[in-house]
C-alpha cells in the first residue's frame, strides 16, 4: 500500500481499490488527503500544493473571519456558535475550547464561501472525521481524549486547514443536500423508498401498514450521512470506502442506507406499532459496532448496488 | 397499551431554546445539559391521564434552523397541539414568535391548540424577556402560556398536560372532528368499543381500528 501511495495517477486507481476494504490507521491521513482530491497524486507537486492550500485557508481567515460579527454574517455565526458545543457532546475532544474554535472557523469560512446553501445543521458533523483522522497522525492512541492545545501551533494549523479543504471537497459532491428545500435529500429518501420496495417488500409494506414514512427516519440518515446512527470510529471506516468509491457520498451512500435498514429487518418486523417502529428507527443499537459490522454492511451495500442499480423492476429478490 | 385518545403534538421555536430538552424531560424525566442538535424531526411519546382517561401523546420535535423549515412544515398538518417555545434569556427568540405563529397558523388545522412556552426559567439572572411580556403575547394571540425549565422540570408536565386538557375540552365541546385524522386526534380502540357516547353521534365503531 505504501508503494501505491507514493505513486502516479494509474496507481491512484490501485489506491482506491486497496482502500475500499478499509485503510490501515498509519496511512489513513495521507490516503484520505489523496482520495478526497485535496492532494495531487503527483509526488513532486504535493508539498507545494499543501503549502499553497494551507496558506490560502489562513488567508481566508485573515480576510473574512472578523466579519462574523457584521450584520450580514451575524446569524450564520451565531448558529454555528450555538451548534459547536452540541457537536459530539459525549466525546471530550470536542469540548476543548481550542477544538471548538477550530470548528467555528472552518464552518464559518465554508458557509460564507457557499452562499447557495450556507451553513445547515448536520454539516458540523461532517468536519469531525477529517479532524480526528488528521489529528491521529500526531496521537499514539486515544484521540478522543487528546489535548489538542498541547500540539505545536503549526501542527494545529495544518490539521485545521486540511480538515477544511477535505470537508469542502466532500461537500462539493453533495451540495444539493443543503440548498433551499434540500432537494438532494428529498430525492435520496425517495430513491431509498423505491429501492427498499424492490429489495424487501415485507419491510416496505410493514411501514406502509403502520403509516411510517421514510422521511421520518431517513432524513437524518441523508442529512448527516449516517453519522448520527453510528459510532465515530465506524463513520471513519465507512468513509474509507466512500472515498474509494467514485461517488461514495452522493450515490453509494444510498445503498449503504438500504443495507443498513435491512440489517434491522427482524427488529423492525417485531415492532407492533408506529410508535415502536419510530423509537427503534431513531435509536438503532449500533453502540457496540466496529470494523467488522461496517465491513459486512458495505459488502451488502455493494451487492445491492450491483443487483439493483438501474436493474429492471422484475429483478426482485 | 390501551388508550382513550391519541393526540399528536408538534414542538416548534428557534434553535437552541430547549425544545428537545423539554421533550426529554417530559418523556424520560431527565435533563441532558448538552443535547445533540435535532436534525429534521424527532419523535417522542408518553401516556398521560386526563379526567380518568388514558391519553397517548405522540410528539414531533422539530429542528429550529430555518433551513429545515420546508421539512418541518409538513408536520403541522395532523397536529392537534403545538408547543411554541422561546428562551427567556434570548430576546431574539421571543421576537421571532410572530413569524412562528404565522407559519403555524398557515399550515395547521384551525383548531390546533397552541401553548406558548418561555423556557429556561431557572436562569433568572440572565432573563431578557419578562414573564408579563410572554403573558401579554399569549393573551393577544389567544394562546395558553407557561414558563418552564427543562433543567429543573418546573412546569414541564403541566405544559404538556394542560395542552392536552384544552384539546380534550374542545373535543367535548364538539369543536374537533375526531374522525378526521388530519386534526391530529385518534380514538383509541378501547374507548371506541366501550364508550361511544363521548365521541358523539359518529359513534366510534371502527374509528380506532388500526391505530394500536
Amino acid at each position: 500500500l505504501s508503494l501505491s501511495v507514493e505513486s502516479d495517477q494509474r496507481l491512484c486507481g490501485e489506491l482506491r481499490k486497496h482502500s475500499w476494504s478499509g485503510i490501515p490507521r498509519e496511512v489513513r491521513p495521507i490516503t484520505w488527503r489523496l482520495l478526497s482530491g485535496y492532494l495531487p497524486a503527483n509526488m513532486e507537486r504535493r508539498e507545494q500544493v499543501l503549502k499553497r492550500k494551507r496558506d490560502e485557508y489562513f488567508g481566508f481567515i485573515e480576510q473574512y473571519y472578523h466579519s462574523r460579527t457584521d450584520e450580514t454574517y451575524r446569524d450564520t455565526y451565531r448558529q454555528i456558535h450555538i451548534d459547536i458545543p452540541r457537536t459530539n457532546p459525549l466525546i471530550p475532544l470536542f469540548q476543548q475550547p481550542t477544538v471548538q474554535e477550530v470548528f467555528e472557523r472552518i464552518l464559518f469560512i465554508w458557509a460564507i464561501r457557499h452562499p447557495a446553501s450556507g451553513y445547515v445543521q448536520g454539516i458540523n458533523d461532517l468536519v469531525t472525521p477529517f479532524f480526528v483522522v488528521f489529528l491521529s497522525e500526531f496521537v499514539e492512541e486515544d484521540v478522543e481524549n487528546f489535548d489538542v492545545a498541547s500540539l505545536p501551533l503549526d501542527t494545529q494549523r495544518n490539521i485545521e486547514a486540511d480538515s477544511f479543504w477535505c470537508m469542502t471537497k466532500l461537500l462539493d459532491g453533495i451540495q444539493d443536500n443543503y440548498t433551499f428545500a434540500q432537494p438532494g435529500i428529498q430525492n435520496k429518501v425517495k430513491a431509498l423508498e423505491e429501492l427498499v420496495s424492490r429489495i424487501d417488500e415485507d419491510i416496505h409494506n410493514y411501514f406502509k401498514r403502520n403509516e411510517v414514512e421514510y422521511l421520518q427516519f431517513a432524513f437524518r440518515w441523508m442529512n448527516n450521512l449516517l453519522m448520527r446512527e453510528l459510532p465515530l470510529r465506524c463513520t471513519i471506516r465507512l468513509w474509507d470506502t466512500y472515498q474509494a468509491e467514485q461517488e461514495g457520498f452522493s450515490h453509494f451512500h444510498l445503498y449503504v442506507c438500504a443495507a443498513f435498514l435491512i440489517e434491522w429487518r427482524k427488529e423492525i418486523l417485531s415492532m407492533v406499532d408506529f410508535q415502536g417502529l419510530l423509537m427503534l428507527l431513531q435509536n438503532l443499537p449500533t453502540i457496540h459496532w466496529g470494523n467488522e459490522e461496517v465491513g459486512l454492511l458495505l459488502a451488502e451495500a455493494y451487492r445491492l448496488k450491483y443487483m439493483f442499480a438501474d436493474a429492471p423492476n422484475h429483478y426482485k429478490r | 397499551m390501551a388508550y382513550a385518545y391519541l393526540f399528536k403534538y408538534i414542538i416548534i421555536g428557534d434553535t437552541g431554546v430547549g425544545k428537545s430538552c423539554l421533550l426529554l424531560q417530559f418523556t424520560d424525566k431527565r435533563f441532558q445539559p448538552v443535547h445533540d442538535l435535532t436534525i429534521g424531526v424527532e419523535f417522542g411519546a408518553r401516556m398521560i391521564t386526563i379526567d380518568g382517561k388514558q391519553i397517548k401523546l405522540q410528539i414531533w420535535d422539530t429542528a429550529g434552523q430555518e433551513s429545515f423549515r420546508s421539512i418541518t412544515r409538513s408536520y403541522y398538518r395532523g397536529a392537534a397541539g403545538a408547543l411554541l417555545v422561546y428562551d427567556i434569556t434570548r430576546r431574539d427568540t421571543f421576537n421571532h414568535l410572530t413569524t412562528w405563529l404565522e407559519d403555524a397558523r398557515q399550515h395547521s388545522n384551525s383548531n390546533m391548540v397552541i401553548m406558548l412556552i418561555g423556557n429556561k426559567s431557572d436562569l433568572e439572572s440572565r432573563r431578557e424577556v419578562k414573564k408579563e411580556e410572554g403573558e401579554a403575547f399569549a393573551r393577544e394571540h389567544g394562546l395558553i402560556f407557561m414558563e418552564t425549565s427543562a433543567k429543573t422540570a418546573s412546569n414541564v408536565e403541566e405544559a404538556f398536560i394542560n395542552t392536552a386538557k384544552e384539546i380534550y375540552e374542545k373535543i367535548q365541546e364538539g369543536v374537533f372532528d375526531i374522525n378526521n385524522e388530519a386534526n391530529g386526534i385518534k380514538i383509541g380502540p378501547q374507548h371506541a368499543a366501550t364508550n361511544s357516547t363521548l365521541s358523539g353521534s359518529q359513534g366510534g365503531q371502527q374509528a380506532g381500528g388500526g391505530c394500536c
